[in-house]
């Protein structure tokens, strides 16, 4: 597995001469960010991993699946039985709600809106009223799922009135020109958003070529080879569309299109796709790197990042080591003997089983810790360090957490008790190196969170009271 | 006019050569079994394909044979010794699949099911069983939404068995519909969803028992066919009418009949004589007294002697020359291979099975490439209206690259290549497009949910729109990628309305909208397009449009692929008033008319011409077609005589008439010699160019009306135009060319077509003199191609009579149209159909209808082209 760190200065190197010269590329250089900041500045940000961790595993503490977690643990405050029931709606799956209770702590209010605001934007309203300083992205949201179906699944920022914040950026070339670059398309004037939706048109257009122009395509040598000349034009003419400006009008090169499926392709129906842990890795590595670089360069102070969507349906592949011991061959199809949905890693969250092994979901668990690990760390390396002496990490109010604590679908109640969360110390506002069994509801910890950072908005039912946690606060 | 253009496209049907009869359809089935053999352990595959997939009985003693039937009296295996590859990997290719079969079942009581056609490995693997559970016939197919056992299956309907001689059909199409016909009935009609790209390339096929032993069928086989395609209703009915004994149809297997020796003709000798010889040595030019373009002649041989003696290559001087390298003089000699095949020819006796050599024919090589047809403008405009009802004429124009013409139309499919402006174009006419559109009117039409939700209804709601703007069903994958458009739209916090338009589009700028994708992946011969690929085809050809709502519909159904229907259909098609603007475009592009857009004569010497002028000669030859070709519904070659044309007062005057009213209006010509006639409108005559060149008319009658083939001027040759002088008309200028030794050869086959034309000007306008007083005739001759006779002439309206009489014109004609229609030039390999094509419109009243009808029934259109 070739797993390349991305940092400030790899990135540079990536992007080539082109990039000397820049102002903004130069500030990366030669600037610490730190020192343009008089005051460290508020920043949160949601990070969420699908499928969850079972409540007994989570016991285990970092003997188990939170292994990778452990090197921050003493920047970390990991909470257990974080009771999410009341996001529950009947009829709805549990995934999905879950999903959407997740740093709102309430049920979904439609397909693609929550009950109501996400943490980190409830933040952002109360520190920038009137808006982040120019040049910043609002709200940036990234993240791979192949869960498309509702938006909760993988959205996990949201607007005071339940909207979304912002539109996902689904790969690392999504993000990195959602940051670094503007758009400019065939639609001139139009909005921002409207904009970046068309390069979703683009890519599902790309996408059809691209069959018509592999092995499986219906289409004999010459009849291909002309599909494969346009597809090359769209190429040519998403790069001249969409090639990013700078300052001085010179074009920076996008990082390049990512192997593994994107938009419609990432969920044929709910059937689930196959993908190699390699692949998945590497994509995860570049996103995460883009996502802490963009922080690091202070573009970014809200907004959230998911790694797989709730119900999420991969059929993985490959060897999976951990601090150069292996932990586990991923081969979920053929390990459950089935093929389509059937043969995902889901199923071992439905076959979960607290008195045996349960050695599959233990990898995958296990894995998905390990990457939400490596973008903290990012937080946490020695160009995160800011003016305060603490890192970006320590400094920010960043919260981990995902979608049931259990996952066999036969008992709502146990499934939305018990939900994983880990947050920040944010600059000092609560207690870290602990692990601690909270006993309380998703609503009064997020709401506490919230009155530690000054915050008059609550969430959830304005005439319900609130319980202060307290046994967070530092 | 309706009532008699329907008379006459009746009277077209009624001449249609494929009326129903006890014939099997001429579907070449991938694999069949007749069970003729009468005894022995081998059943041999029938289907005359070059890799027969031959079966052995395992136990002979377990079968009896009678006529045309074998009897399995006790469990035995009849399987393929190894994996019937080419079988699986074509139905794999056209994701279609038909297994037909006449049976007789011993009993009711055989379950498992027992297995009747199985290609499999044991119980539990397979890609498909057709078997038996007691009273009902049960088939289980593999795809990517069932299991490796090809579970669910299907059945037919309860009590649908019984233990006597049944026609029993099960077809499977790429949009997953499949049925089980018992005698010609659907008896069970279901829809198995997925793809069949996971079928296992090592499962063998087998009859009467599973592979591995254990699942026996006992009764009678008459016949077992399996098709790469999903017959349709009217096809498995015409199978099951045609009885068990019937045979295939006559053009099954076209070819085989014919000897070794006419295919060696055909196929390479009359090729290469086209292409190295009959220049020289054809009826017109017989340089040294040899003419090699007709059999008798050739034998008779030359000034030097008998140029062919059959059976004796060393007594033939065409072999001796050849062999020598002394012929062709010029160019390239022939290779090692066309020699070889050229001695082998004579020394097999010299077959010469046709007319004679005609260079047309052969001036194409025949190629297997096959090009996916990009929509030409027009097409694109007709098919966005058709679509979401916007006109998007103007912008179209304006923004996407003209299509260049090649080989006399600018359809053609090989040159319709893509450039990036066409790409910006696309997207930014996706947008204007969908602009204009009321979204939510168009997307009711397909949905009543406005739901963006994949799991729910959006992902129908995206394959109902995709089956409309992309003219079929579309399959998991394109609805998978779509549907991503709207849960981008839906995470970004979008409308509705807005992530239709934007699935609007993208589906405008994906593949199946901007080409005509059909499935080009095969055996590398033809098989038969199937009912989608038709509809494409009928309204691209017919209407220049994509198919409408009824014509999907009937293909939906399976329907078209049955003669009824699919004559029914065209012939509503052909009364539609697409059909008619279609047919102006195949005339706009035949005489290139565009080109009157660029005329810009030298003011000087035609201080006269009014820019104007060129619009109005357009519009006359437009209106002039539409006249001839729909409201008179006369035979296309009469474009060269009718008596009577449209101008306006301006081209009127232009051409000496004497103008009435205003506007383009009809003028009767009957008592205007000068005019009459496709060949004196100025549209035609300015081909010439301001000199009135007697080459460049000369080769344009020779080559788009007479279908001709010259080759180009010799190198180093000055082709300059020589000018007209005082005392020295043009056509003295030519008559010296044409007597010129070195350059007579060629002239002389097209410089004296247009000395009828040589009182027309530049630009059209008639006169006895030049301008420099030199008197112009209007006498000539006319060499057919083929024939070495020229035919004379004293007048120009006897030039126009002579072409619209002759064969060769009608055939041209034939030929334009259906190079138009397919989107591509012919080749040696099309000749015989097009012969066909030919002779039935002519005989059925030889108009454009009739040429379009009969095209749509020949395998020009209803076979596709694959490519290994």
């Amino acid at each position: 597995m070739s797993l390349r760190p991305m940092n400030r200065r790899t990135m540079l190197r990536c992007l080539g001469a082109a990039t000397i010269g820049l102002p903004l590329m130069e500030e990366m250089l030669i600037q610490n960010v730190s020192a343009a900041q008089a005051q460290v500045p508020v920043r949160a940000f949601n990070v969420f991993f699908g499928l969850g961790i079972p409540a007994p595993l989570q016991t285990e503490g970092f003997d188990g699946v939170l292994e990778p977690l452990a090197p921050l643990r003493k920047k970390l405050l990991i909470m257990r039985n974080v009771d999410q029931v009341r996001c529950d709606q009947r009829g709805i799956n549990a995934h999905y709600d879950g999903a959407s209770g997740a740093f709102t702590a309430e049920p979904p209010d439609g397909e693609a809106k929550s009950g109501g605001p996400s943490i980190d934007q409830v933040i952002r309203k109360t520190h920038y009223p009137s808006g982040l300083p120019q040049g910043m992205v609002p709200t940036l949201i990234g993240g791979t799922f192949f869960r498309r179906s509702r938006v909760g699944r993988y959205v996990h920022s949201y607007n005071m009135d339940g909207t979304v914040a912002a539109t996902i950026q689904e790969s690392p070339r999504a993000i990195f020109d959602r940051v670094f670059g503007t758009v400019r398309t065939a639609g001139e004037g139009e909005d921002a958003q409207r904009q970046r939706l068309r390069r979703s048109v683009l890519d599902a257009v790309v996408e059809d070529y691209r069959f018509y122009t592999s092995s499986n395509s219906p289409l004999g040598s010459s009849s291909k080879s002309r599909l494969a000349d346009h597809l090359d034009r769209i190429r040519e003419y998403e790069q001249r569309a969409y090639t990013m400006k700078n300052r001085q009008s010179q074009g920076l090169q996008l990082p390049p299109r990512s192997d593994i499926p994107h938009g419609g392709p990432a969920d044929p129906g709910g059937q689930g796709i196959d993908i190699t842990l390699e692949e998945l890795s590497n994509e995860w590595r570049l996103l995460t790197d883009i996502y802490a670089l963009a922080i690091q360069m202070d573009r970014v102070r809200f907004g959230s990042l998911t790694f797989l969507a709730a119900g999420e349906r991969i059929r993985l592949k490959g060897e999976y080591a951990y601090n150069g011991k292996k932990v586990w061959d991923f081969d979920d199809a053929n390990q459950l003997n089935a093929s389509g949905d059937k043969g995902c890693s889901h199923e071992w969250w439905h076959r979960f089983n607290e008195k045996q092994k349960n050695e599959q979901l233990r990898a995958h668990a296990h894995m998905k810790m390990r990457e939400v690990a490596h973008f903290l760390k990012r937080l946490d390396d020695k160009d995160s360090v800011e003016s305060n002496g603490r890192t970006i990490l320590e400094n920010s109010m960043i919260t981990v957490s995902t979608e049931s604590g259990d996952g066999r679908h036969n008992d709502v109640k146990r499934e939305l008790s018990g939900v994983f969360h880990a947050i920040t110390g944010a600059n000092g506002r609560f207690k870290t190196d602990q692990i601690m069994d909270v006993g309380a509801e998703g609503i009064d910890v997020y709401n506490t969170m919230l009155a530690a950072h000054g915050a008059k908005d609550r969430l959830g039912p304005d005439k319900r009271d609130s319980r202060e946690i307290g046994s967070i606060r530092a | 006019m309706k009532f008699k253009l329907l008379v006459m496209l009746s009277l077209v049907m009624a001449a249609a050569p494929a009326a129903w009869s006890a014939e099997r359809i001429e579907v070449q089935p991938q694999a069949l079994y007749t069970f003729d053999e009468g005894s022995g352990d081998v059943v041999h595959d029938r289907s005359g394909r070059s890799d027969p997939i031959d079966l052995k009985i395992d136990k002979s003693n377990a079968v009896s044979w009678q006529k045309g039937q074998v009897t399995i009296n006790s469990g035995t295996s009849i399987a393929s010794s190894k994996p019937p590859t080419r079988l699986i990997r074509a139905i794999q290719d056209s994701q279609e699949l038909t297994v037909e079969a006449w049976i007789a079942p011993k009993n009711t009581n055989q379950s498992g099911p027992a297995r009747i056609v199985t290609i499999s490995s044991n119980t539990s693997l397979r890609n498909f069983t057709l078997g038996q559970d007691g009273h009902k016939y049960d088939a289980r197919l593999r795809t990517t939404k069932t299991s490796s056992n090809g579970i669910p299956s299907i059945s037919s309907q309860d009590r649908s068995l019984e233990p006597r001689m049944t026609h029993v059909v099960y077809t499977h199409n790429r949009s997953g519909a499949t049925r089980i016909y018992i005698d010609g009935k659907v008896s069970s009609d279901h829809k198995v969803d997925g793809s069949l790209s996971n079928w296992d390339r090592n499962y063998r096929l087998a009859l009467a028992n599973e592979l591995s032993g254990d699942r026996p069928w006992l009764g009678s086989l008459q016949l077992v066919a399996i098709y790469d395609r999903a017959l349709s209703n009217d096809e498995v009915n015409q199978n099951y009418a045609a009885g068990v004994q019937a045979t295939a149809g006559p053009s099954s297997f076209a070819g085989l009949g014919t000897s070794a020796g006419d295919q060696l003709f055909v196929t390479q000798v009359a090729p290469l004589l086209a292409k190295s010889c009959v220049e020289c040595h054809d009826s017109a030019t017989h340089k040294g007294g040899l003419d090699l373009s007709h059999m008798k002649s050739a034998f008779a041989g030359g000034e030097s002697g008998k140029a062919v003696v059959a059976g004796k290559s060393h007594e033939s001087l065409l072999w001796d020359r050849i062999e020598s390298g002394e012929m062709p003089p010029e160019g390239e000699p022939l290779n090692s291979s066309e020699k070889t095949a050229l001695k082998k020819w004579i020394d097999a006796g010299a077959a010469w099975p046709v007319d004679f050599i005609d260079p047309a024919v052969y001036a194409m090589n025949d190629s297997d490439q096959v090009w996916v047809q990009r929509l030409t403008i027009p097409e694109y405009i007709e098919t966005v209206r058709s679509v979401t009802g916007v006109d998007i004429t103007q912008e179209a124009h304006e923004l996407l690259p003209p299509d260049l013409r090649a080989d006399g139309f600018r359809n053609t499919a090989y040159n319709l290549n893509v450039d990036l402006q066409h790409v910006e174009a696309y997207a930014k006419l996706a947008r204007i497009i969908v602009d204009r559109m009321d979204i939510g009117e168009f997307a009711k039409r397909f949905s009543s949910a406005k739901s963006l939700n994949t799991d729910a209804t959006a992902r129908k709601f995206v394959s109902a729109l995709g089956e409309w703007v992309l003219r079929g069903p579309i399959e998991d994958r394109e609805v998978t990628n779509y549907s991503g458009i709207m849960t981008s739209v839906a995470s970004s916090g979008g409308s509705y309305e807005e992530g239709v338009g934007l699935l609007i589009e993208a589906m405008l700028q994906s593949p199946r909208f901007i080409y005509r994708i059909e499935w080009q992946r095969g055996s590398g011969t033809e098989r038969s397009a199937n009912d989608y690929e038709l509809a494409s085809r009928l309204s691209y050809i017919i209407w220049g449009a994509p198919p409408d709502k009824e014509l999907l519909e009937v293909a939906k159904k399976g329907k078209l692929g049955g003669q009824q229907e699919y004559e029914n259909q065209i012939r509503r098609m052909l009364q539609d008033p697409r059909a008619r603007e279609r047919s102006k475009q195949f005339v706009i592009e035949w005489l290139n008319l565009d080109r009157l857009e660029n005329l810009r004569p030298n003011t000087d010497r035609f201080p006269k011409w009014n820019p104007e002028l060129a619009k109005d000669m357009r519009d006359e030859t437009i209106a002039y077609f539409e006249e001839v070709v729909w409201n008179q519904n006369r035979p296309l070659n009469e474009l060269f005589n009718a008596q009577y044309t449209f101008v306006t007062p301006r081209l009127a005057e232009h051409y000496g008439l004497k103008p009435q009213g205003n506007g383009q209006r009809r003028y009767d010509l009957a008592n205007v010699p000068s005019r009459g006639g496709l060949l004196t409108q100025g549209s035609v005559l300015t081909i010439g160019g301001d000199d009135a060149s007697m080459v460049t008319r000369g080769l344009f009658v020779l080559r788009d009306v007479l279908r001709g083939v010259i080759g180009a001027p010799p190198p180093g040759v000055d082709t300059t135009p020589v000018p007209a002088t005082p005392g020295t008309s043009l056509r003295k200028i030519a008559e010296h060319r044409v007597a010129n030794e070195s350059c007579g050869g060629c002239h002389k086959k097209f410089e004296p077509l247009a000395y009828g034309l040589e009182r027309y000007d530049g630009l059209g306008s008639f006169r006895m003199k030049d301008e420099y007083g030199n008197a112009l005739r209007s006498d000539g001759q006319v060499l057919i191609p083929g024939t070495g006779q020229p035919q004379k002439y004293d007048e120009s309206a006897q030039l126009m009579d002579l072409l619209a009489n002759s064969d060769r014109v009608r055939e041209t004609l034939t030929w334009k149209v259906t190079q138009f229609a397919l989107g591509r030039p012919l080749a040696a390999e099309d000749a015989p159909e097009m012969q066909r094509v030919y002779q039935q419109a002519q005989a059925a009243g030889g108009t454009y209808s009739n040429i379009i009808a009969f095209l749509c029934t020949s395998d020009l259109v209803r076979k596709v082209r694959t490519e290994k």
